[in-house]
């Protein structure tokens, strides 16, 4: 039978169409096995086909846009939002515009371009995580900023144009609406409860059990109660830290480790689909830690959105959460 | 250099991408119909049971509802949590005899029969005291997430809460009411026909814009020249003029995109508590082709990236030749 189910968080309501319940199997199949190495600017050896590294892990002589790199983080060829220039705001009758500064970064996860992060050594990985913090915390300098989102397209159907393993990485003048949302509703339910929210959902998904997708000493893997998407999954700190850039050395490295075995756990589950995952942290100089959470939203692309989505926000999902937990806890 | 831009109602800021802005002929994305008549479950009459049908119209409860009256809503709580019932009715309208994709092809008398039957049935449902909202919208496509079955149909749904969406315009229309003590629609309708550039098509009770702050390429709204809250109340006496608008926009994006898989929503008032929205919110049609893909970053930030400025896209769909 259909449910309505309400997220805690922003109080947005989500149909779980139980009647025509998915599981893993059900869903359509992408095919993202890399195939274009013979054109790929993100390759060793074709540092000049990307605008000048911002930032890499290299060997310490090593020089920059050259290959040796482990990690590499350039400017976006095709930036979505610029970093010269000032911002300028403006006011048209009812309308409200702003210059498109900003900052636009890709960075490149592997020198190979064969690897998913899921093939990648631990130390590769914390490598990546690595560089995600060393980016958040260079472009939360810039006073322009008052926001800065990671996030990840893996595979053409979730918006990669380029397959060699990449997130971006974009810096904003403002805090997005999804963000304010979420922390519009957590300020809100620290106001009542003088807890976080977040906090809250960790301890009852810890008694409840049945959505846990994996855990480790620092980390919690879960599906959330009131998902958007199927399969959609959180990764999220045990403890209470409302900034990914604080996150210490073990910290990231038990992230880079909770973070591939969820990826692995939903390639094999779901036969290496496209996903999204982005990071929600606080904004650049957030001034109540109390009230947020930072954490990684993992959402495989398995359907599309329609009419119905778009017009009202309310989401269909084809997979009970605790069934797709059970899925990618159990394989 | 881009420019960011907010939308007033629900304050979400898009990223009009210039830097790499396309040509509106590089979305031109044919897709194809299959239009198998033999296997057309709408032609051989082998849908559901028939709950309403008038002018070639008819009107079937969904073969796979997300949305049922079998239990009563009756939220209740776990710990942090709520869940629901997911009370409500799922219907299609199948919208002519004929075996027809493309809304753009019906006769007008077609297209006016189908405005007149989601009134028809968003009255019905606002009689059960247990329904909130009442969305009627359109999947044409693959892409925009149909099956592909060729034969043009719509969806209703009533749903016994009111959606996030619905509710964020809701809250803009009303603060704005509250500063201006004036419709922020209204004045939206009338700096857009002053200011020409982003009005795709007009006439004497409805405009077409593309939206300041559009979160996709081409999008349209078709906005009322009157304010009413309601699309039932407001197509009173409209619906030649509705039908016609709407099918000289869906026929501009057919001849000028290509036949492209779109979605529109009706976007109307709230069920119960009319009274109060009356004065601040105002009905629309939103028209959304399906020409990119939403990727991470859309889905992290509610942030939208449109490739290509409102301007050059109602200019490029002013253009097209629907006489053709």
């Amino acid at each position: 039978m259909p449910e309505l189910r309400r997220d805690p968080v922003v109080g947005r309501w989500v149909i779980i169409d139980s009647e025509h319940s998915k599981g893993p199997l059900d869903f359509p199949k992408d095919n993202n096995t890399p195939r274009h190495h013979a054109i790929c600017p993100f390759c060793p050896g074709r540092e000049h086909q990307t605008p000048h590294e911002a930032d890499a892990v290299r060997p310490p002589k090593s020089l920059p846009d050259t290959p040796g790199w482990q990690v590499r983080t350039v400017p976006n060829k095709f930036p979505v939002l610029t970093a010269e220039g000032s911002l300028a705001k403006e006011g048209i009758g009812i309308y409200d515009q702003m210059t498109g500064v900003g900052a636009h970064e890709v960075v490149i996860e592997s020198p190979d371009h064969d690897k998913t992060l899921t093939e990648l050594t631990r130390e590769e990985m914390l490598s990546v995580i690595g560089q995600y913090q060393s980016r958040f915390r260079q472009l939360s300098k810039d006073a322009r900023f008052k926001y800065v989102v990671l996030f990840k397209n893996f595979g053409s159907s979730a918006g990669a144009t380029v397959e060699h393993a990449h997130s971006q990485i974009i810096a904003l003048p403002m805090v997005p609406k999804t963000v304010l949302e979420e922390i519009k509703g957590a300020e809100e339910y620290h106001q009542k409860q003088s807890r976080c929210v977040f906090c809250d959902m960790i301890a009852q998904e810890y008694q409840d059990k049945e959505r846990i997708v994996a855990e480790n000493t620092s980390f919690l893997a879960f599906c959330p109660y009131a998902p958007r998407y199927a399969f959609e999954t959180w990764i999220i700190p045990k403890g209470h830290s409302a900034d990914f850039a604080l996150a210490d050395q073990s910290t990231q490295a038990h992230l880079a480790q909770v973070l591939q075995d969820v990826l692995k756990r939903i390639k094999k589950v779901l036969g290496n689909p496209s996903y999204n995952y982005y990071l929600h942290t606080a904004p650049v100089g957030y001034a109540d830690p109390s009230c947020y959470h930072w954490h990684i939203e993992i959402i495989p692309k398995l359907t599309r959105s329609v009419g119905f989505e778009w017009g009202t926000g309310l989401h269909i999902v084809p997979t009970f959460p605790q069934d797709a937990a059970r899925y990618l806890r159990e394989v | 250099m881009s420019q960011l831009r907010k939308d007033p109602l629900v304050n979400r800021w898009t990223i009009i991408a210039t830097e790499r802005a396309r040509r509106p002929a590089a979305f031109v994305d044919p897709q194809s119909t299959v239009t198998n008549q033999k296997n057309c479950p709408y032609c051989q009459d082998k849908a559901s049971p028939c709950i309403d049908e008038s002018n070639g119209v008819k009107i079937i409860n969904s073969s796979s509802p997300i949305l049922d009256d079998s239990k009563p809503f009756e939220p209740h709580r776990h710990g942090l949590y709520e869940a629901a019932h997911s009370y409500g009715s799922h219907e299609i309208v199948v919208e002519s005899p004929e075996h027809i994709a493309n809304m753009a092809d019906l006769p007008l008398v077609q297209i006016k029969a189908v405005l007149q039957a989601y009134a028809l049935r968003m009255q019905t449902h606002r009689k059960n005291p247990f329904i909130e909202y009442t969305l009627a919208y359109k999947n044409y496509g693959v892409a925009a997430g149909s099956r592909n079955i060729g034969h043009a149909r719509s969806q209703i749904m009533a749903v016994s809460v009111l959606p996030m969406r619905v509710k964020d315009k809701i809250s803009g229309a009303e603060k704005y009411f509250d500063v201006h003590e004036r419709c922020l629609f209204c004045d939206m309708v009338s700096q857009e026909i002053k200011n020409k550039e982003r009005v795709i098509v007009e006439n004497e009770h409805f405009v077409v814009i593309a939206p300041f702050a559009s979160r996709f390429p081409f999008e349209s709204w078709v906005l009322p020249k009157f304010h009413q809250c309601d699309f039932v109340e407001g197509i009173k006496a409209q619906e030649d003029s509705l039908a016609s608008i709407m099918k000289d926009i869906l026929l501009r994006f057919k001849i000028g995109l290509n036949d492209p898989a779109y979605n529109y929503m009706i976007q109307t008032s709230p069920v119960k508590d009319a009274s109060s929205y009356k004065d601040y919110y105002h009905w629309h049609i939103e028209v959304m082709p399906r020409l990119t893909r939403v990727a991470g970053f859309e889905r992290g930030t509610g942030f939208y990236i449109c490739p290509i400025p409102p301007e050059m896209a109602a200019a490029f769909l002013r253009e097209v030749d629907i006489r053709a």
